[in-house]
């Protein structure tokens, strides 16, 4: 699937660490992304939030004139963007106030520049779908917004869960998702005693996908533990 | 407090058992002197045979030699007084010069109750007469009116036994009014003592018989919780130190990690600078790994990260972390096999999700870590009546007993206070060890049926 029209999503980067700046700057330029603006306090960030209208903001807790989590507050009242907080600060009530605030993720520095590439364009893909979204399977292709099957010419219509475990393994696409990660995502937060229900709605979604079902490439199980989406081109 | 009950038990229990023996004590020593006593002829014995010994001979009357001397030596002295005269017929040479030689009737009465000119007499019947045998003044006491109600003597022995158990009930009574006052007065020593061992603060009032001992009590509570302050004052300084090193570095290794990554997937560079940039990126996530770990060591060793406990599925659990590993593309030389037997799908702990996913994990990435060449990596769980068992075991290099053995039993050089200098394991097993412990559990290591190593976490339900 092309994720091309992501990378022109406008991200406002804020850290007062200026060689910081730099560098995930370059990582995210050297990417792809293109629209990229940097500011190094709560002041510059505001001024330049006011002016770019970003679509995703990374934002640094520890800030010289406040702190990341006051930003993302005043930032939230000028538009509806997600937030993902880069910070050295790695307590669990740093993290849980971040998340409670309304942060998308939170990544604790040091980081390798393709885990925050992998969390920038995960959460990018959560918040901006295409406007006309088909993901590419081996022998089908899913248009989530009319919840269907193409196989073949033929259209064909997917229940609700159905639509929910294709999602939730989508969102997830090329890696495993545990049973008990899928089942939640059907069934809610109380999900043990559904593995069988589970499995009988994955060979129906095989049986809609897959030419041959019995022995399926795009919707693989990895035994005792879970299932995994393969999508072409990704 | 437990042992208050036990006490008072010992307390009554020695209190009946002294009571008892002394009751035994005194009848022994009654039936010793009574039979003492008894050994010895009595008075109304003597006189029965002198009585009988008495014989009349010749129209006079005699006494054997043997039993005239036997009355020299008890100092006594005999006559014989006619049955019909009432006359002294016969008489020893030792008869005081005061005793009358002719009785009436109740002068006969009045000797045999009692006396004769404070002597005291007993008498026995000879053939024709009484012989009355008289003794020292200091010999013997006679009871003159002696005379018992028959109903008090058929009653003496139940009396004796009401009059025992009221004895034994009333000092019972006494002994546990007494000691219960005692016991009241030692109950606040005993609370402070006991809340000295829980570390908490101890206030007792300085009064009664204890106060000295309640006094000493605080004063040993008041620096308990100094010294407990200033320790706790020091540990908080090490963790704060630790974590304030550690968000300080995080930064600048950023800026490490992120351009050596960058250089790593460089097209421009040679493939040996290429080599070079993933060395230092593979360095780079060891010291983040190792501050990471020695952030969370620290914390659980002074109890600075509380556990967030909740029921939670251990099987549910586990694959995620398994699926986490598999997802980051872990090299191919390891795989990772899931063994728990297919119809189990839930085994439910109290536990910590995100801890507990760390120890996991930490054992996995040993295994990892410690087989350069590849293995496969074995995981399971097993719901164990009371327990849930959480193995790790890989069919890679292993360990050897001795290893084996330091890993079960030698602390971290980061909690021992002896040879800091001696490495004996990564951060990775402490963490897991504290956290299991946090988890009041098990850990066991050994060596994996596979032919490596093998870790089993044994976390109660």
């Amino acid at each position: 699937m092309n994720e091309d029209y992501l990378l022109n999503k406008r991200i406002l980067l804020v850290d007062d660490e200026q060689e910081l700046l730099d560098m995930v700057l370059s990582i995210l330029t050297e990417y792809g992304f293109q629209n990229v603006k940097a500011a190094k306090n709560v002041k510059e960030a505001i001024e330049q939030a006011g002016k770019s209208r970003p679509e995703l903001a990374i934002l640094d807790v520890m800030l010289p004139d406040g702190n990341g989590f006051e930003l993302m507050e005043q930032l939230k009242k000028g538009g509806s963007y997600p937030i993902l907080f880069l910070t050295a600060c790695g307590e669990d009530n740093d993290k849980f106030k971040g998340f409670g605030l309304g942060a998308d993720d939170y990544i604790v520095k040091p980081f390798l520049p393709k885990e925050l590439l992998f969390r920038v364009m995960a959460i990018l893909r959560r918040s901006y779908k295409e406007e006309n979204p088909l993901v590419c399977l081996h022998d089908s292709q899913i248009d989530f917004s009319r919840a269907e099957i193409i196989k073949n010419d033929e259209h064909i219509p997917l229940t609700a869960k159905e639509h929910n475990l294709l999602s939730a393994l989508y969102r997830n696409a090329g890696r495993i998702v545990t049973i008990d990660a899928l089942c939640e995502a059907v069934w809610g937060s109380n999900p043990f005693g559904y593995e069988n229900s589970l499995m009988a709605h994955i060979r129906r979604i095989r049986e809609k996908i897959e030419q041959n079902p019995s022995h399926p490439v795009s919707l693989v199980t990895v035994k005792g533990l879970g299932y995994k989406l393969i999508v072409e081109g990704k | 407090m437990k042992s208050i009950p036990k006490l008072i038990r010992r307390f009554v229990g020695i209190m009946m058992l002294s009571t008892i023996l002394l009751i035994i004590l005194n009848i022994t020593f009654f039936a010793i002197v009574f039979v003492r006593n008894a050994s010895t002829l009595s008075p109304w014995d003597m006189a029965d045979n002198a009585a009988a010994a008495l014989q009349l001979k010749d129209g006079g009357y005699s006494i054997s030699d043997d039993l005239m001397t036997k009355l020299k030596e008890e100092n006594t002295w005999a006559f014989l007084i006619d049955n019909d005269t009432r006359q002294v017929v016969w008489r020893t040479d030792n008869l005081p010069s005061n005793i009358p030689m002719q009785y009436t009737l109740s002068d006969i009465a009045k000797l045999t109750r009692g006396y004769i000119d404070g002597y005291p007499a007993f008498t026995g019947e000879a053939k024709n007469g009484l012989l009355v045998l008289g003794f020292p003044k200091d010999r013997f006491w006679k009871h003159t009116r002696a005379s018992w109600d028959y109903n008090f003597i058929a009653n003496l022995p139940k009396n004796t036994i009401i009059i025992l158990a009221i004895n034994i009930v009333l000092i019972f009574l006494i002994y546990v009014a007494v000691n219960s006052k005692l016991l009241r007065s030692i109950r606040p020593i005993i609370n402070g003592i006991q809340n000295l061992s829980d570390g908490s603060p101890v206030c007792i009032k300085e009064k009664g018989v204890f106060s000295e001992l309640a006094e000493k009590i605080n004063k040993t509570s008041g620096i308990l919780q100094m010294q407990a302050g200033q320790l706790r004052k020091k540990e908080t300084a090490r963790a704060n130190w630790i974590a304030g090193v550690s968000h300080d570095i995080r930064t600048p290794l950023s800026m490490i990690m992120g351009y050596a990554g960058q250089l790593e997937d460089s097209k421009n560079l040679s493939e040996i600078e290429r080599k070079k940039a993933a060395v230092i990126v593979k360095q780079s996530s060891r010291m983040k790994d190792l501050i990471n770990g020695l952030n969370l060591a620290t914390k659980l060793e002074y109890n600075m990260q509380p556990l967030k406990v909740k029921q939670e599925n251990a099987i549910s659990i586990t694959r995620q972390v398994i699926v986490d590993f598999m997802n980051t593309n872990i090299d191919d030389k390891f795989l990772i096999e899931w063994k728990t037997a297919d119809a189990l799908s839930a085994c439910y702990i109290n536990a910590d999700k995100d801890l507990l996913k760390r120890a996991i994990s930490n054992l996995i990435q040993n295994s990892i870590n410690h087989n350069e060449n590849g293995c496969v990596i074995y995981v399971s769980v097993d719901d164990c009546n009371n327990t849930c068992k959480i193995c790790i075991e890989d069919n890679g290099i292993g360990a050897s007993d001795k290893q084996i053995d330091i890993l079960n039993n030698t602390p971290h050089y980061l909690i021992c206070d002896t040879s800091t200098t001696e490495q004996r394991h990564g951060l990775g097993l402490l963490i897991v060890k504290q956290i299991i412990k946090g988890h009041n559990g098990e850990i066991l290591i050994g060596h994996s049926e596979y032919g490596g190593f093998k870790t089993v976490l044994i976390i109660p339900k």
